[in-house]
């Protein structure tokens, strides 16, 4: 099962149950954190409400700490994580059409599917949206396939790009997560909107 | 000490401890001492220079082989369909893919046994999979495949067949490495292959 070392030789269908199970808890813990509403959402946009930041964070930290801790005592393969193949122009490209229709739309498309699945009709259509979007790019790829593939860095990790070890890069991100989260609160305060933080 | 405040020095405390744990790779798959040693005991790893050449006539894509010897050498000659990984270089990630992976059956040569016993003992160590060598190398092959000739009064089909394969062998041999070099290294260029490849990411 995945990087971690006991489980690995586990069978397809204990895979497989764990996926669902985690997808579940995944699914459950995003409704929850309110991020099923897109002004929520759009909040971390405008500062009155950096939910996002928080959450987000929070669990990218606390999963690199536990990664990092697990792989000391031998538990995990850091090897057996994927790493997401880096093309610096279709990055930076792909990040701002993500955002922009972060934005507009008021989900990412993981939480479009959380809110879909509580009914939100404006959900609905962003999903469609993203779909005729999803389709109208594989039939033209072949107009963006040089771009895309243009800039290929491989599997790269800032770390390694620096030439810290994992451990000083868990810190200073963790400072700078820390940083952030007391930076957000006091963005909060700034800009409130208390008929919508109120509301959700 | 509101609540705030906790959490940030809990998780900056961790941050720190980590920062000091120092980081180490865990290969799981390497194989220990005892299992390394119970592998090479058996001798299944050997596959006979008339077996490889049979592999070559059928070009057999079930099979790599692979020279270990320096570029120059293998530029020089080699094993129709090998390629070359010199064995200096043979942790390179470059080759990872070809040595890492569970599909086909990889034959190391090399002019004797040595290197070729060092480089399977590494990668059998390392825990990759399929690793065998061609028994004799290079020596061998001239031996029985290029210089062998049939002296003998009555041929049964067996050894018929065999010395069939061999003359193939030897035609393919002579050929492959007396094209022009132009040609030679069209065939030859070892492109580096990623290592394997996971499946992930996330939306």
């Amino acid at each position: 099962m995945g990087p971690l070392l006991p489980l690995i030789e586990a069978p397809l269908w204990a895979n497989l149950l764990a996926a669902f199970i985690i997808g579940i808890a995944f699914g459950f813990a995003l409704e929850q954190a309110g991020f099923s509403s897109s002004r929520k959402l759009a909040g971390m946009f405008y500062g009155y409400d950096t939910t996002v930041l928080k959450v987000f964070f929070s669990a990218a930290i606390f999963a690199l700490l536990g990664s990092l801790i697990m792989n000391y005592f031998g538990l995990i393969d850091l090897n057996l994580v994927y790493i997401n193949e880096y093309y610096v122009g279709a990055s930076i490209v792909g990040g701002i059409i993500m955002g922009a229709g972060f934005i507009m739309g008021g989900f990412c498309p993981g939480t479009g599917i959380s809110a879909l699945a509580i009914g939100k009709i404006d959900a609905l259509f962003y999903l469609i949206g993203g779909f005729v979007g999803a389709f109208l790019f594989a039939e033209t790829y072949p107009f963006f396939a040089e771009f895309a593939t243009s800039g290929y860095k491989g599997p790269t990790k800032i770390n390694d790009w620096l030439g810290l070890s994992p451990g000083v890069f868990a810190l200073i991100l963790i400072i700078a997560a820390v940083g952030m989260f007391w930076l957000a609160e006091l963005a909060e305060k700034k800009f409130p909107k208390p008929e919508i933080t109120n509301e959700i | 000490m509101n609540a705030r405040l906790r959490f940030s020095i809990f998780i900056v405390g961790l941050g720190l401890i980590t920062a000091f744990i120092p980081y180490k790779q865990n290969k799981p798959n390497q194989l220990k001492p005892a299992g390394l040693l119970e592998k090479s005991m058996d001798n299944q790893y050997l596959i006979s220079v008339d077996k490889v050449a049979r592999s070559v006539v059928d070009e057999d894509s079930t099979i790599l082989i692979i020279d270990l010897r320096t570029p120059e050498e293998y530029k020089n000659f080699n094993i129709p369909g090998s390629i070359n990984i010199p064995y200096n270089k043979l942790l390179d990630k470059d080759f990872e893919g070809y040595l890492d992976q569970k599909k086909i059956k990889n034959i190391f040569y090399s002019n004797g046994d040595i290197i070729s016993t060092q480089a399977w003992t590494l990668c059998t160590g390392m825990g990759y999979q399929n690793n065998y060598i061609m028994q004799g190398g290079l020596n061998e092959w001239y031996k029985t495949v290029m210089n062998s000739n049939y002296s003998g009064d009555r041929i049964t089909a067996r050894e018929n067949a065999l010395f069939e394969t061999r003359f193939k062998a030897r035609k393919i041999f002579t050929e492959m490495n007396s094209l022009p070099d132009s040609l030679k290294l069209k065939f030859i260029e070892t492109k580096r292959k990623n290592e394997k490849k996971l499946d992930g990411g996330c939306g």
